[in-house]
């Protein structure tokens, strides 16, 4: 095994215990760490600390994009490039760009949406260490697993280990870069 | 679905009553007086038709909260559980409302036919258009427009309200004693056949209400419009009614941060709602530019001198107060779910419908040039005290409702998921 493990992996048998052990790791000030469980669990985002996602503010940011591009699209387009009359309208007017400005609005916020989603969740990942450990299918059936990993600050090999075991987790094991 | 909630604790005793509902009471006949001693001081149209915006505001609140509880009904949530008994008790405020419709009723019945909508009275002189009777416009709508049918329609709508109310109130408060999830299914079916009657009859209140106001006018959009606003009004009244109940400890342990957050989320998807509804309203009559609908909002800019009309700032005030403000405000998580963030919000929406209603109604009353009168006028004292009037016999009739049962539905399938909602 190389000098350097990716970081520590303890089993949960019960979502109530690993809740408990997401709070003690969070106030041991861990913060290079994660939860893998079955399926949701009510709260833990609480018990880990984990603040509210930023994707909302990249959603923001796209959907301004969105209206702004639809606006100066059409002023460009009909007032500036090639000013054309039709039906007696002005050569520009909010009313009528507004219909595409907010179609590009929610465009560009999904598009923003998705995208930020993916960055933020560092998306596609075609590795992960945790997907070494033998027993990391049963975190897809009835298994509960905190995974703190290396790089955090925080990360001593043994006391890292005494936390996860006195937090109720079962066969700590380290994982493999 | 489970079977009843027989862990619920049954022994949870009848909500406590609020100590302010004569209060509420007082008030209310206060703003009615107030209302009445308008008719000494401004003309029996004006004060009438400052009385059917408090009328229109109200019922509509109360539409609002009707359809809340059928579409929580039909869809099975479960988040809404708690607050829907809130709800079923503000239906108790419709038989006062179709008793408050009388006096317009009685007012054009008996004192004169054209007090409130010029279309009644066949003689009335439509400015530099000879009388209605004589205006093709009216021959062609008269089948729709005429008394019998505003009657008959007018009392088919408290009907099918009070009826549909009656129902559900019935309904859910037998199963607080029985437990039995039949009660929930029968909700389920008065939902399937109430959304499409409610939803008839707001429209078509609209169109004879208020449209008919303008009979010159149409609008396929005007009973959509109207149901945004009744939606949003009810939800406003409910964010209210949720901080009350907090505040005053009956929802400790019951409300969580998701209630609020999911209402919330309902009030912003209703601004958006609103205004693409009221924005599309305007975007066709105005690219279309066909005379026989742009005077109504050629009416809310310009006086026939050129000059502009208050009511112009009004539309201003209601495009960014009842679309940007709120828009902006609500995308923010946090102004949803802080008790103070969204209690200035929802009280500003409340506020908004009400010159939404006043901006649709009032420019109605027309000066001898044929203007609208302004907004800023004693009229919109006469608005005021039937807000406050109406408003105080709804509040008192809700809060005359809300002893006679437990606070939640302690035996509804779904008050566990309700209590431990989760987004």
């Amino acid at each position: 095994m190389p000098a350097e493990p990716y970081g520590l992996i303890a089993t949960f048998e019960t979502a109530a215990d690993i809740y408990h052990a997401a709070e003690q790791v969070r106030d041991a000030g861990y913060k290079r760490w994660d939860c893998i469980t079955p399926c949701p669990v009510h709260g833990l985002d609480k018990a880990m600390g984990v603040k509210r996602s930023i994707v909302p503010r990249i959603s923001l940011a796209g959907g301004l994009t969105g209206f702004c591009t639809g606006m100066s699209m059409i002023w460009w387009m009909n007032s500036y490039d090639y000013p054309l009359t039709v039906g007696g309208k002005p050569l520009f007017s909010p009313m009528f760009a507004f219909p595409i400005s907010y179609e590009l609005t929610i465009l560009f916020t999904a598009f923003a949406t998705i995208g930020g989603m993916f960055i933020v969740n560092r998306l596609p990942m075609h590795y992960h260490a945790v997907l070494k450990y033998e027993h990391i299918r049963r975190g897809l059936d009835d298994r509960f697993f905190v995974v703190i990993e290396a790089r955090d600050p925080k990360f001593n090999l043994a006391a890292t280990r005494a936390l996860l075991e006195q937090a109720g987790g079962l066969a700590v094991t380290e994982l493999e870069a | 679905m489970s079977t009843p909630a027989a862990t619920a604790p049954a022994a949870l005793p009848l909500a406590s009553s609020a100590p302010v509902t004569g209060k509420a009471l007082s008030i209310g006949l206060a703003g009615l007086a107030v209302t009445a001693v308008g008719l000494l001081i401004s003309s029996p149209s004006q004060v009438a038709l400052s009385y059917l915006v408090g009328i229109t505001y109200w019922t509509a609140i109360a539409i609002g909260t009707l359809l809340l509880i059928l579409i929580h009904h039909i869809t099975d949530a479960s988040w809404s559980v708690v607050i829907r008994r809130q709800w079923e008790h503000w239906l108790a405020s419709f038989k006062w409302l179709a008793l408050l419709f009388l006096p317009l009723v009685l007012a054009t019945l008996l004192y004169q036919k054209d007090v409130v909508w010029p279309w009644m009275n066949p003689a009335h002189v439509m400015h530099g258009h000879g009388t209605v009777e004589t205006d093709i416009l009216y021959q062609k709508k008269a089948s729709f427009l005429n008394l019998p049918m505003f009657l008959g329609m007018t009392a088919s709508f408290f009907a099918i309200w009070c009826w549909l109310s009656a129902r559900l109130r019935q309904a859910s408060f037998t199963q607080d004693t029985d437990g039995n999830p039949q009660w929930t299914q029968m909700n389920r079916k008065t939902s399937a056949f109430g959304i499409p009657l409610t939803a008839l009859a707001l429209s078509f209140a609209a169109i004879y209400w208020v449209k008919s106001l303008e009979y010159h006018w149409f609008s396929t959009m005007y009973g959509v419009w109207f149901f945004a606003n009744c939606i949003r009004g009810a939800l406003a009244v409910g964010v209210l009614i949720m901080l009350w109940l907090w505040k005053r400890g009956d929802y400790k342990g019951i409300l969580n941060t998701n209630h609020l957050h999911s209402i919330g989320q309902l009030c912003f998807a209703f601004t958006v709602f609103w205004a693409y509804v009221t924005f599309s309203q305007y975007f066709l009559i105005w690219n279309a530019n066909v005379p026989e609908e742009t005077f109504w909002y050629n009416l809310r800019e310009l006086n026939h001198d050129g000059s502009i009309s208050q009511w112009k700032y009004v539309g201003f005030v209601i495009l960014f107060g009842h679309f940007f403000v709120p828009f902006l405000y609500l995308l923010s998580y946090k102004h949803k779910v802080v008790h103070s963030k969204i209690k200035p919000i929802v009280i500003w929406i409340l506020s908004i419908i009400l010159i939404d209603l006043c901006y649709n109604i009032l420019p109605a009353l027309k000066d001898e040039h044929g203007d609208a009168q302004p907004f800023l006028s004693l009229n919109l004292l006469w608005v005021l005290s039937s807000v406050v009037g109406i408003g105080g016999i709804c509040v008192w009739a809700y809060l005359k409702s809300f002893p006679t049962t437990k606070l939640i539905p302690i035996r509804d399938p779904r008050i566990e998921e309700c209590i431990t909602h989760h987004e």
